[in-house]
C-alpha cells in the first residue's frame, strides 16, 4: 500500500467545489476594487506528481503572471491513491502595472486529483481553459503512459525538462510520437532553453573571420556539464553536429563529417572541479568555454598552437527554473534547431 | 567529398530570431556629443548585453576634443550607467568597452581621416572586423559636408572587396527642399543610396513598426481601412517640455520642420500606405513615397485655411509657472517661430478620398504622448434614436509613446433592465502583454544598419517629397506675420486649432 501523500493546501487560496469554480472566480472579481483588472493571454497549465512542489509551483505562477498574464491551472494528480476524490482551490496573483496603482491580476485554479479522478485530467483542463487562448502545458517529470491523445492534441506548447527524465531515450521517443504528423504542438524542452547561453557563447567564439573556417576541421569535442545530466551535454553536442552537418558513427564515440572525417567526442565526465566546460580542438587550435559554479560569465579562450592565446568573457545569465520558463514563454515560435539536434543524438541516448 | 569551407559562422544559423550582423567598426563623428552619450552608446551596450552584437565589433569615437581612449571610455561608462534601459553589469561593460577607442581630429583635417583609416585597419587585424565600416554622422549638421568630403577623399567610403561601408545620417535632413537636395547630393557624392541610412528614430519605435503588422496581418482592420468606414484620422505628438536648451536650433526650425516633416509625415505614411509588394526596404518605401506624392499640396491662401501655427505664452505646466517661448533663454524676443502646429492634410487617392488627416504637434502642452487615432464613421442614427441614447463612434488608437499599445473604443450596453449605452475600451499594452521591455528605437536602428536593412530608414525621395509639402507651407507663412496664434503654456493649443477640426464636425482627442 502506498504511503499517504503529505499535501499542504495553505497557499493554494480558497477551497471551492469544482462545479462552482467559474462562479466563485466571478465573485472574487466582483468583490475586488476597481484598481484590479483580470488579464489573460495564455492558459498556463502545470502538472505535477509531487505534492511538495505545489508551493514552489504557486510561487512560479505568481512570478510568471507578472510578465505573462494568464489563466493558470495547477494540477497535482495521484492516480495511485486508493480513494478517488477531486478537490479545487482558487487564487489570484495581482501585480502593479506601470507607475499607477492599477493592478493586473491572473487567476490560478489548483486541482488535487486522487485515484480514479486522475483520469479526468483532460476534462478538468478543457473545462477550465480561457477560450481562444493558447494552451501551454508544463508536464513535470516523466511523461505518462499511455499518452492520452485527447489531452495532447489540444496543447499548443508542451513544456518539459528532459534533464529530469529517468529514461531519456524512451521519453524522447514518446515526445516524437506526440508530434508525429501533428504540426500544431511546439516542443519546449527546458533543458534546451537552459543551454541557450552556451549556444550563444560557443557561436560567438567562432565569429572571427579567422575562426569560423576552422569549424570545417574540428577534430574533437569535449563537453563537461555537471549542473545537470548527460542529456544536457548530449543536446549541446547534438546542436554542434546539426550545425556542422555531422552524423553519429554507429556505436563509436564519434561523428562523421560530410567528407567522412571522424570527429571524436567525450561528454559528461566532469573533472574540472565543478567548472562546466566545452573544448573544441581543430586544426592546431583550441576553443574553450568554461563556466565556474557561481559565475555570471563564461571564460572563453582561443589558443592557436604556438602562436597566440586570446581570452574574453561573455555573459552567462544565471537562470533558476522561473527564469528558464520566462525565457521559454517569451520566445514565440517553434524550435527547429532543437528538433534537428535531437535527431542527431537519438542514436547516442541509449549508451 | 571534401567539406565546403564555411562562408560564415555556421553556429550562428538559426540561433537568433534575427541574424547577428557582420562584425564591423562603427565610427561616430561627434562622439563628444549628447546623442552619443544618451542614446548611441547605451543602445550599443544593451545590444551587447542581449547578445545581439557580434563579438568582433569596435566603436571609434571621432571628435575634436583632446582626450584619451581611456578617458572617453570612462565618460561613456558614466553615461551608460545613467541612460541604459537595463542595469549595467560592470564586468560586461568592461568587456564591451574594450572595443571602444577615441580618435581625436578636427572634422576638416584630412590627416585625421588618413590616420582614422590606419586605425581601422589595425582594428580589422586585431579584432576581425573584416573591413566593414559604419559611419555615424552624429555631429552638428553644418559639419556633415566636411566629414563626407573627407571620407570620400580618404577613400574610407569605398569598401574593400567583400566588405561594406555605410553611413548613417542623423536628422535634420536639411532645413528645406533645396538644402535637403544639397545634403543628399553631398551624401551621394561619397555613398550610394544603398549605403545611406537616414535615421528617423520614430520609425524604430516598436509601435510604429507594429502599424504595418496590425494593418496587414489582421483582416478585420484592413477591410475597413478606407474612406467608406473611416471619418478622419488624428495624429498627435504633444510634449509638456519647452525648448530645453535647444533654443538655438529650434528657433530657426519650429515645430513644422522639427517634427512634421519627418516623424509625423512618416507616421501618416505608415497609416495611409497601400500594402507593399514585399517586406523588403524598397517595396515599403515605394508605398510611403506614393502617399507623400498623393498629399494635396497646400499653398497660398489654402495654407491659412488648413494650417494653424501658434506659440506658447506664459502659463503653468505640471503645477509650475513657465515662461513664454519668447522669454526663454537664447530665443529671439520677437520670434515668430511656431511651437505648435495643427494641419488638415488630405491624401488624394481612392482609399482616402474625403478622409482628412489632422496632425498636431506642440510644446508646453498638458501632457506628453504620441498617438494615431483612427476615428470611424458613425453608425446610421436609426436603431437607438428612439431610446435617446447617444452612440459614440469607434476609435482605434495606436499609442506610439509612452505606454505603447493599441486600444479600441466601442459601445456596450450597461447592465440593467433599461437600454443604456456606454463606450468601453479594449486595451492592448505592449508592456503587460509581452512581459519584456521594448528595446530603445536606437537599438533596433543601429542593428538594422549593421545588418544592411534599410526598411526603417528614410530614402532620398521620401525626404525630398516631404520637404516639398512642408516648404509650400513655409512659403505662405513668410508672406504674413500676423497669423501666429498664442496659447497659454499648459493648454491644449490655441482655439484656432479647435476651429480647424470643428469645421469637419470633430474635436481633438483628449490624450
Amino acid at each position: 500500500m502506498e504511503a499517504p501523500v503529505t499535501f499542504d493546501a495553505s497557499r493554494l487560496g480558497i477551497p471551492v467545489e469544482i462545479g462552482r469554480i467559474d462562479k466563485e472566480l466571478g465573485k472574487l472579481w466582483e468583490s475586488s476594487d476597481d484598481s484590479k483588472t483580470r488579464a489573460s493571454l495564455i492558459n498556463f497549465v502545470i502538472h505535477t506528481g509531487d505534492p511538495a512542489s505545489l508551493a514552489a509551483d504557486t510561487e512560479i505562477i505568481s512570478t510568471i503572471a507578472a510578465k505573462h498574464a494568464c489563466r493558470a491551472i495547477l494540477i497535482f494528480s495521484n492516480p495511485g491513491a486508493p480513494e478517488s476524490s477531486a478537490q479545487a482551490w482558487i487564487n489570484a496573483h495581482c501585480h502593479q502595472t506601470g507607475k499607477g496603482d492599477r493592478q493586473l491580476c491572473s487567476e490560478q485554479i489548483t486541482f488535487r486529483l486522487d485515484g480514479e479522478s486522475a483520469h479526468a485530467l483532460p476534462n478538468i483542463v478543457f473545462s477550465h481553459l480561457d477560450s481562444d487562448l493558447p494552451l501551454c502545458l508544463w508536464w513535470q517529470g516523466d511523461l505518462p503512459e499511455p499518452l492520452d491523445d485527447t489531452l495532447w492534441a489540444w496543447v499548443d506548447r508542451l513544456i518539459y525538462d528532459s534533464a529530469e527524465w529517468t529514461n531519456p531515450m524512451h521519453q524522447f521517443s514518446m515526445v516524437r510520437h506526440l508530434t508525429a504528423g501533428r504540426k500544431g504542438t511546439v516542443l519546449c524542452d527546458l533543458n534546451w532553453t537552459r543551454l541557450q547561453p552556451w549556444r550563444y557563447a560557443l557561436a560567438s567564439l567562432f565569429d572571427h573571420a579567422a575562426a569560423f573556417p576552422k569549424l570545417a576541421k574540428v577534430e574533437s569535442v569535449e563537453i563537461d556539464l555537471n549542473h545537470n545530466s548527460r542529456t544536457s551535454a548530449l543536446l549541446l553536442l547534438g546542436w554542434f553536429a546539426c550545425q556542422l552537418g555531422w552524423t553519429a558513427n554507429g556505436s563509436a564515440s564519434e561523428f562523421l563529417t560530410a567528407d567522412s572525417r571522424r570527429v571524436a567526442f567525450r561528454i559528461g565526465e566532469n573533472t574540472n572541479h565543478g567548472r562546466n566546460a566545452a573544448l573544441i580542438r581543430c586544426d592546431e587550435a583550441e576553443f574553450e568555454l568554461a563556466l565556474g559554479v557561481d559565475s555570471d560569465f563564461f571564460e572563453a579562450a582561443i589558443r592557436i598552437s604556438g602562436v597566440s592565446e586570446s581570452r574574453q568573457i561573455l555573459p552567462a545569465p544565471r537562470r533558476n527554473m522561473t527564469d528558464t520558463l520566462l525565457a521559454e514563454l517569451s520566445r514565440a515560435g517553434r524550435h527547429p534547431l532543437y528538433t534537428k539536434s535531437l535527431e542527431k543524438i537519438l542514436p547516442l541516448l541509449g549508451r | 567529398m571534401p567539406t565546403e569551407p564555411f562562408q560564415s559562422n555556421p553556429l550562428r544559423d538559426g540561433l537568433n530570431l534575427r541574424s547577428i550582423p557582420d562584425p564591423c567598426s562603427l565610427v561616430i563623428f561627434g562622439a563628444s556629443g549628447d546623442l552619443t552619450h544618451r542614446k548611441l552608446v547605451p543602445a550599443l551596450y544593451n545590444l551587447a548585453a542581449d547578445g545581439a552584437l557580434p563579438q568582433a565589433i569596435s566603436v571609434v569615437g571621432f571628435a575634436r576634443r583632446d582626450k584619451t581612449s581611456e578617458v572617453f571610455r570612462k565618460e561613456l561608462g558614466e553615461a551608460v550607467r545613467k541612460f541604459s534601459r537595463q542595469a549595467v553589469n560592470d564586468e560586461l561593460w568592461e568587456n564591451f568597452s574594450n572595443s571602444i577607442t577615441y580618435h581625436r581630429s578636427e572634422f576638416d583635417n584630412p590627416e585625421g581621416y588618413v590616420s582614422l583609416a590606419r586605425h581601422l585597419e589595425e582594428i580589422d587585424a586585431a579584432r576581425g572586423t573584416r573591413g566593414n565600416r559604419l559611419f555615424y554622422l552624429a555631429a552638428a549638421p553644418d559639419q556633415f559636408e566636411v566629414i563626407l568630403e573627407n571620407l570620400r577623399k580618404s577613400g574610407l567610403n569605398k569598401p574593400a572587396p567583400g566588405s561594406w561601408a555605410r553611413v548613417i545620417v542623423e536628422k535634420p535632413f536639411g532645413t528645406d527642399l533645396p538644402s535637403a537636395r544639397r545634403l543628399n547630393d553631398l551624401v551621394e557624392s561619397a555613398f550610394d543610396e544603398s549605403q545611406t541610412y537616414r535615421i528617423d528614430h520614430y520609425l524604430g519605435k516598436e509601435t510604429a513598426q507594429n502599424i504595418m503588422v496590425m494593418r496587414f496581418a489582421n483582416a478585420i482592420f484592413e477591410a475597413m481601412w478606407n474612406s467608406r468606414y473611416i471619418d478622419h484620422v488624428q495624429i498627435t505628438a504633444s510634449e509638456p517640455l519647452g525648448v530645453e536648451g535647444r533654443a538655438g536650433y529650434y528657433d530657426k526650425s519650429g515645430a513644422l520642420r522639427d517634427m512634421v516633416q519627418n516623424h509625423l509625415l512618416q507616421l501618416l505614411c505608415l497609416t495611409a500606405m497601400e500594402p507593399p509588394a514585399g517586406l523588403d526596404a524598397d517595396s515599403i518605401r515605394d508605398e510611403k513615397v506614393k502617399v507623400l506624392r498623393s498629399l494635396r499640396p497646400l499653398a497660398g491662401e489654402e495654407v491659412f485655411r488648413h494650417v494653424v501655427r501658434a506659440q506658447y505664452g506664459a502659463g503653468g505646466v505640471n503645477g509650475k509657472r513657465v515662461a513664454a517661448y519668447r522669454d526663454e533663454l537664447n530665443v529671439n524676443p520677437e520670434s515668430n517661430t511656431e511651437t505648435y502646429v495643427a494641419l488638415e492634410v488630405n491624401v488624394d487617392n481612392w482609399r482616402w478620398a474625403g478622409v482628412p488627416f489632422f496632425i498636431r504637434v506642440g510644446k508646453r502642452l498638458p501632457k506628453g504622448g504620441t498617438e494615431i487615432a483612427v476615428q470611424f464613421k458613425s453608425v446610421p442614427p436609426v436603431l437607438f434614436r428612439a431610446t435617446g441614447e447617444s452612440v459614440d463612434d469607434n476609435v482605434l488608437v495606436i499609442r506610439i509613446q509612452p505606454d505603447e499599445g493599441i486600444s479600441l473604443r466601442m459601445c456596450a450596453k450597461m447592465p440593467g433592465s433599461s437600454l443604456r449605452i456606454e463606450p468601453v475600451k479594449m486595451d492592448f499594452h505592449y508592456g503587460t502583454s509581452f512581459g519584456k521591455a521594448t528595446p530603445e528605437a536606437y537599438e533596433r536602428l543601429l542593428l538594422d544598419a549593421m545588418s544592411g536593412d534599410a526598411t526603417l530608414f528614410a530614402r532620398r525621395d521620401e525626404v525630398e517629397e516631404a520637404w516639398k509639402f512642408i516648404d509650400a507651407i513655409h512659403e505662405a507663412w513668410s508672406t504674413r506675420a500676423n497669423d501666429l496664434a498664442i496659447y497659454s503654456a499648459g493648454a491644449w493649443g490655441p482655439s484656432e486649432a479647435d476651429e480647424l477640426i470643428k469645421r469637419h464636425g470633430a474635436t481633438w482627442r483628449r490624450l
